[in-house]
């Protein structure tokens, strides 16, 4: 999608490796640190919002209208006096659900549609494959948007979206991986062997499609972070009285002039969200891709 | 070679019809019967109905609508819009047609030279503070969405210094902040691109000689690296368009400015699904013409492309 996938050839499955050793290598990079911590961050923030929270996130009060900062509303209120901070955090668990919700249709359908193009070809490849060019073929958010303007907004649709868009990056990855496990020779092995094809695909391929899945799934979360915001934004997202960062920087931006707090705490959560996702990502590529790890 | 064309152009074919037919599929989705919501107060007025639903043809069976659109469409007739009554779609999006390339045009033009200089200066610096600073930049700015970072600027730049409008569109300084909002994206991406190239490039072979045989570091930088950096930069242009035309929507919508991308939004909330689904049309046709561009250009640039079996799927 955004990024040229991660092509890793012929990789041993983590149990393989030493586990010390991986956890020894992540500690060391300073970007995979950085990233580590900051989505440890906000699953804690998205996991314990409801007793994190000061406030409840519809909680409206009359006196908090626009409020500054202070000790009371710590990063002020909203156009309704509703606690910023207590709807940023509540923001979180929105986002991080939808980003959750999004990976577990994905990544089974993605993962089966890819490893059976890759591993059966003929008819089953041709079909899976266009099917995904389809996809590809229009511009990722704007599919999204057309997909959330014939649902009609909201939560569900949002999830649906952003699977419709998401999936084809998901299972060509896995089908170029399976295409290149092919040629292993413990594959052929298994084929001597007389194992059925869906076993060899369930023991033997599936482990090493994992690992890669891993660091797509990473950098997809900060994608789907990012792409329910955005439509989020532009009203045909998430919907109200739930609280999402993209829908907080949309009422945020009408006030920036006056009372700049809600679209700059909005905003620096979901970059701050985006950012430690990718780089978590990028530092399990890292990890993972014998190329960069040997040099 | 022309065979290769040939078989590239017909590949989009399907695609292409494809978006047709989502497209029209998202047309009868429109909650509510259109022809209802126009006559509004008029709704008793059966003659006025009923010559409504024949001029928009909805009074035929769905796959002779069909077949009207798709002849439409060919002959760039894009259906009636639902929210301005009998008026052509076309005359709808008229007004904004060339604000939205005009956006993504100039953000382009900024993107890759800058992106290719930052790209290289950072990969020169391997491993320096520089180096992770700029690079942890470079994956926000691929990352973030374009209208957070737009707080910031707008709060920095044009409330607290002043120094440019808050939003509109008519002059230059108007288009300042859009431009470069969209622009950041794509910047960020060629960088990091670049980068990866250039590091790649410099441990070639090629690159030794060059340096054993006594030139300046800085002339194998700029003669013999950077230039085969820019053959694998130029199949990004197709993913950088594809954000640009995504980003005219948020940019449009966050500035104000009367492009396509806001229309399109602002027709989704009117129900006005031809106008917005007209948008996505053509984008997509667009975005699908340039990919193809794209494909042929590097077909002329590295021959084994075009000899290869089609394309090589995958990542």
């Amino acid at each position: 999608m955004t990024e040229p996938g991660p092509a890793i050839p012929a990789i041993g499955t983590l149990e393989e490796r030493a586990g010390t050793d991986i956890w020894r290598r992540f500690r060391r990079s300073r970007n995979a640190r950085l990233g580590g911590g900051l989505v440890v961050l906000v699953t804690v923030a998205a996991l314990a919002a409801p007793w994190l929270a000061p406030y409840g996130y519809e909680d409206t009060d009359l006196l908090a209208v626009w409020a500054e900062p202070s000790g009371a509303h710590l990063l002020g209120g909203d156009a309704l006096g509703r606690d910023v901070l207590s709807r940023l955090i509540t923001g979180a668990r929105v986002s991080l659900l939808v980003a959750v919700s999004v990976l577990a249709l994905t990544l089974p359908v993605g993962t089966l549609a890819g490893m059976a193009a890759g591993y059966f070809g003929g008819w089953v490849d041709s079909l899976l494959m266009r099917s995904a060019d389809i996809v590809f073929a229009f511009p990722e958010l704007i599919l999204a948007i057309v997909v959330a303007a014939m649902l009609g907004p909201g939560t569900g649709t949002v999830i649906v979206a952003l699977a419709i868009v998401w999936w084809p990056g998901i299972a060509r990855l896995t089908r170029s991986l399976t295409l290149a496990l092919r040629t292993e020779l413990f594959v052929d092995a298994a084929i001597v062997s007389g194992t059925r094809p869906l076993t060899i695909l369930v023991r033997h391929v599936l482990p090493n499609v994992v690992p890669p899945l891993l660091v797509r799934a990473s950098i997809g979360v900060g994608f789907i972070v990012m792409a329910e915001a955005t439509l989020s934004f532009l009203g045909i997202g998430v919907q109200e009285p739930l609280p999402t960062w993209g829908g907080m920087i949309r009422d945020g931006l009408v006030a920036l002039r006056t009372d700049p707090h809600l679209a700059l705490s909005a905003s620096a959560a979901l970059g701050v969200t985006i950012v430690g996702f990718n780089l978590l990502g990028d530092g399990l590529r890292d990890l993972l891709d014998p190329r960069v790890r040997d040099r | 070679m022309k065979t290769y064309v040939l078989r590239r152009a017909l590949g989009l074919l399907p695609v292409l019809l494809a978006a047709v037919v989502l497209t029209f599929v998202a047309n009868q989705f429109v909650p509510g019967d259109p022809i209802t919501t126009l006559l509004s107060d008029r709704s008793g007025d059966a003659a006025l109905e009923a010559r409504l639903r024949a001029e928009y043809g909805l009074d035929r069976p769905l796959w002779r609508q069909f077949g009207t659109y798709v002849t439409g469409i060919l002959r760039g007739d894009f259906g009636l819009s639902f929210r301005f009554a009998s008026t052509p779609v076309i005359e709808v999006i008229a007004p904004g047609l060339l604000v939205s390339p005009l956006l993504a045009g100039g953000a382009l033009l900024i993107a890759v030279p800058l992106g290719v200089a930052l790209g290289t200066f950072v990969a020169l610096r391997r491993n320096s503070l520089a180096d992770t600073l700029v690079v942890l930049g470079l994956v926000a700015g691929t990352s973030v969405p374009n209208f957070a970072l737009a707080a910031f600027l707008v709060y920095v730049l044009s409330i607290r210094l002043g120094w440019l409008p808050v939003a509109g569109w008519g002059t230059l300084s108007q288009a300042v902040l859009p431009v470069l909002l969209l622009a950041i994206p794509p910047i960020a991406y060629v960088a990091r691109l670049s980068r990866t190239y250039m590091l790649e490039v410099l441990q070639q072979d090629y690159i030794r000689t060059a340096r054993a045989k006594g030139l300046s570091r800085r002339l194998v930088v700029y003669r013999h690296a950077l230039r085969n950096t820019l053959v694998p930069l130029l199949t990004t242009i197709g993913i950088i368009l594809g954000g640009l035309l995504s980003g005219t929507f948020v940019i449009e919508t966050l500035f104000n400015i009367p492009g396509l991308g806001r229309l399109a939004i602002q027709s989704i909330f009117a129900r006005d699904y031809p106008v917005t689904m007209a948008i996505v049309l053509l984008f997509t046709f667009f975005y699908a013409g340039i990919n193809l561009v794209v494909d042929l250009l590097y077909g002329v640039i590295d021959p084994r492309i075009r000899l290869g079996a089609g394309r090589a799927g995958g990542a």
